[in-house]
């Protein structure tokens, strides 16, 4: 389907109406994301509009805070998630229509059903995922991270690998499922814990590429202009709100 | 909202499943024709060039540079820029210009110039223009031979198919890297059990990709890759001169090959900077022919999904091709991805190559259904073997294949199997059993066939690498275990080399190990009387499908 900008624009503008009836701008740098349950990328927009005329609506609302720059871990006890720089800000869905809200949230259960912890840190220096998995690997004190782009690909790393060599690799975004999410948070917790995991055996799909290959390209170049050179990862706060 | 039922069928459709984006030209999301693609210009002083397309000599890049340096002609160029882009157009269209006549202004023309003209015209000028600059008079066609499992038995018989149903190159990959050398052996000798003279080639890693064809595994090389932008070329630890480096090292041994460029890879590397797909592309060509290179594959290749979303993409994409013929470059033409669900849609770009014929069609059609296409998939697959005879006979156009007997193929897989399983015995690899040979020679893909240990292979794989086996141990095998036939043949493959007359342009082998190239077999078409037509024993070919009813057996 057409990857329709003026709806993102649409649900942006909807999402920011929300916040702003909701918390009066108190200086702090807040991200969120919100994805209406039901809701389909590729439902048209009369449909949406009716919708939203529906004052009732169930929101699903991850709340992002920064709480200054990220530091390394002292604890061998965690898993870093490292978040490219407009995951759960400007892009809130990855490229298949899962919310940031579930990716976030099935990764971090992943961890914890293993008993660790999860920390989450945004990377701004790059959009590139090995990067920002590596990142993340560096600052988790079991030397383990977890990289996102906002489109979805993922990556766990090692803080010791070279950047374009990985643990595990996920680059087919569209046929990441929840559940896949759920358990690259559990085999990322395993490495985390000295043990070798079997690899999540990734699906291969040769009609991905015309069905999302330039979208693909249109939310990695979206991402790339929130890179910010230089500036380093901070540490966040993530909340898994709900919204009536 | 009551919803349309006829647009839930309309929904419903494969086309949309495809993806589409609007254009977004400050970042390059756009085919050709960008406002922000720079004008064309030149100046030059004292035989150098101090002006290109609106930059500076202090402003070049290293693309500029290298194209500024190697690639444009300043004893043609001024006068050559001055031509008017829509005149140049017209040339190109015109039957009583000759090729010749174009080729000499080309040759003084920058990146912005070649990607203007192409502004000026539409797929039917295009392909007019093609049927006339394409370089050999005869299209031909390329396909891929790989599966899921590696599986060398099922890759040689394969191989041995696709040679006999016409195919003159065939290309290899892997899913697991280290099978390399088992996949290029397979496909050597499958290939020439097919039909002799078939080039083979290997695409994997760079040094890899180098060190098979040296060693006499392949017979030509692809993928070497060049970028338009800087950025993009640099994220792949390369440049202009080291690509050229590479180039010149296949060359040193006497062995074909050409570039992989096409529009799309730097939008999708999110460094286009803000230019057109087309005129980054112009520039990739302009750095492959300053490079020395004889040819390249474009036409978007793996990047289809970002050209064919944008409009005017598939435009672009035979604009492309188009342009690396008018720079006297083989093309092999794309048609090599998966591109859209639809089949009139895949159709439909297909026949911008097909109809006015490239010297390889198809840069990898896939010769095996696409579940083995370990090149992610192709725009036709074996499957689509038949509609695309019926298509040639149709319209009476050479796409390079032909209808061909189940017992001709069988007999013909049967012996690649047989032959693979002799050199493995021959050479001390983990055997294969009758087993296997008798599943390779009826499979239709790997589903077909039985599991091999791929342990055992992949050890043997690398130590058949250690031990320094060549090209020639593997003519040996071959002569020692009965197949004597084969044994000549990749002999003389490894003699082509040697003689060097295949790296002529757009050159291929026939039967009889002569080459057929734009040397000895220049594209002459003038109009209708002239160039390259199907008729004879080649027609009689085509038109032999056996689907058509026999009047005289009624």
């Amino acid at each position: 389907m057409e990857f329709d900008e003026q709806l993102v624009k649409i649900v942006t503008q909807e999402v920011l109406k929300y916040l702003r009836d909701r918390q009066p701008a108190d200086g702090e740098n807040i991200t969120s994301c919100s994805n209406k349950q039901g809701f389909r990328s590729n439902d048209n927009k009369q449909e949406l509009q009716m919708e939203s005329d529906k004052k009732e609506l169930q929101v699903k609302e991850l709340q992002i805070r920064e709480t200054g720059e990220a530091v390394a871990g002292l604890y061998n006890d965690e898993v870093v998630v490292g978040i490219a720089p407009s995951f759960g800000g400007s892009q809130t869905e990855t490229i298949n229509g899962i919310s940031h809200y579930d990716v976030l949230r099935e990764i971090a259960a992943g961890i914890e059903e293993e008993g660790l912890r999860c920390r989450f840190v945004r990377v701004f220096s790059t959009s590139d995922v090995a990067f920002i998995a590596l990142t993340a690997a560096k600052l988790s004190g079991s030397g383990i991270g977890i990289g996102l782009q906002s489109k979805g690909t993922a990556v766990i790393h090692q803080k010791d690998l070279f950047p374009l060599t990985n643990l595990e690799l996920f680059s087919q975004a569209p046929l990441i499922t929840r559940e896949i999410y759920r358990r690259i948070g559990k085999n990322a917790a395993r490495y985390a814990k000295g043990q070798s995991p079997a690899p999540i055996q990734v699906q291969n799909d040769c009609m991905v590429r015309p069905k999302f290959q330039a979208k693909a390209a249109l939310l990695h170049i979206k991402e790339t202009q929130e890179v910010v050179e230089g500036r380093k990862p901070v540490q966040l706060e993530v909340t898994f709100g709900k919204k009536v | 909202m009551h919803r349309s039922k006829r647009f839930e069928v309309l929904r419903n459709r494969p086309v949309h499943k495809d993806g589409f984006v609007k254009e977004w030209p400050e970042v390059g999301f756009i085919a050709m024709e960008s406002d922000s693609d720079p004008k064309p210009s030149i100046r030059i002083k004292d035989g150098v060039i101090i002006e290109m397309d609106g930059k500076t000599w202090d402003e070049f890049d290293f693309i500029d540079m290298f194209i500024a340096d190697y690639a444009v002609d300043v004893s043609v160029a001024e006068e050559a820029m001055k031509v008017d882009s829509v005149e140049i157009a017209r040339m190109l269209v015109d039957i009583n210009v000759p090729k010749k006549d174009i080729r000499k202004l080309v040759n003084g023309f920058t990146p912005a110039k070649l990607a203007e003209i192409m502004g000026h015209m539409n797929v039917v000028e295009m392909m007019m223009a093609m049927q006339k600059m394409r370089e050999r008079k005869i299209p031909s066609n390329q396909c891929h031979v790989t599966n899921l499992k590696d599986n060398p038995v099922q890759i040689a018989a394969d191989a041995a198919e696709a040679a006999i149903r016409g195919f003159d190159e065939e290309e290899t990959t892997v899913g697991v890297a280290r099978y390399a050398p088992f996949n290029a052996l397979g496909l050597l000798i499958g290939s020439q059990a097919g039909r002799r003279g078939i080039l083979t080639q290997c695409a994997v890693e760079e040094a890899v990709e180098l060190k098979l064809g040296m060693k006499g595994f392949t017979s030509y090389a692809e993928t070497i890759s060049v970028y338009g932008t800087e950025k993009v070329f640099i994220d792949g630890d390369d440049t202009p001169y080291s690509k050229a480096f590479l180039a010149s090292a296949y060359a040193s041994r006497g062995m074909k090959m050409r570039c992989t460029s096409g529009t799309g890879s730097e939008v999708l590397m999110g460094n286009a900077e803000g230019k057109s797909m087309l005129y980054l592309e112009a520039r990739c060509l302009l750095v492959i022919k300053g490079a020395g290179v004889q040819g390249t594959q474009n036409g978007a290749i793996s990047c289809i999904g970002i050209t064919g979303a944008v409009p005017s993409g598939i435009r672009a994409v035979l604009a492309e091709n188009l342009m690396a013929a008018m720079l006297g470059l083989e093309v092999a033409s794309g048609n090599d991805q998966t591109f859209s669900h639809s089949d009139i849609r895949r159709t439909a770009r297909m026949l911008m190559q097909m109809l006015p014929g490239t010297d390889f069609i198809f840069s990898g059609y896939s010769a095996t259904p696409n579940y083995d296409n370990m090149f992610a998939g192709s725009n036709f697959d074996a499957e689509d073997f038949d509609d695309y005879n019926v298509l040639q006979r149709d319209l009476k156009v050479d796409g390079g294949l032909k209808p061909v007997s189940e017992e001709e193929v069988l007999a013909a897989r049967n012996k690649a199997a047989r032959a693979v399983q002799a050199v493995f015995r021959q050479l001390g690899l983990p055997p294969v059993t009758d087993e296997e040979v008798e599943a390779a020679t009826y499979a239709h893909g790997s589903k077909d066939m039985p599991d091999r240990d791929v342990t055992e292979d992949l050890k043997a794989a690398q130590n058949l690498m250690d031990r320094g086996i060549t090209g020639l141990d593997i003519v040996k095998a071959l002569y020692q275990s009965g197949f004597e036939d084969l044994a000549e043949s990749v002999l003389n493959m490894l003699k082509q080399r040697i003689c060097g007359d295949y790296l002529q342009t757009s050159a291929i082998l026939d039967e009889n190990f002569n080459v057929i190239s734009a040397v000895n077999m220049p594209n002459d078409y003038m109009g209708p009387g002239t160039g390259y037509r199907v008729g004879g024993k080649r027609w009689e070919e085509i038109k032999n499908i056996d689907m058509a009813l026999d009047p005289e057996k009624i």
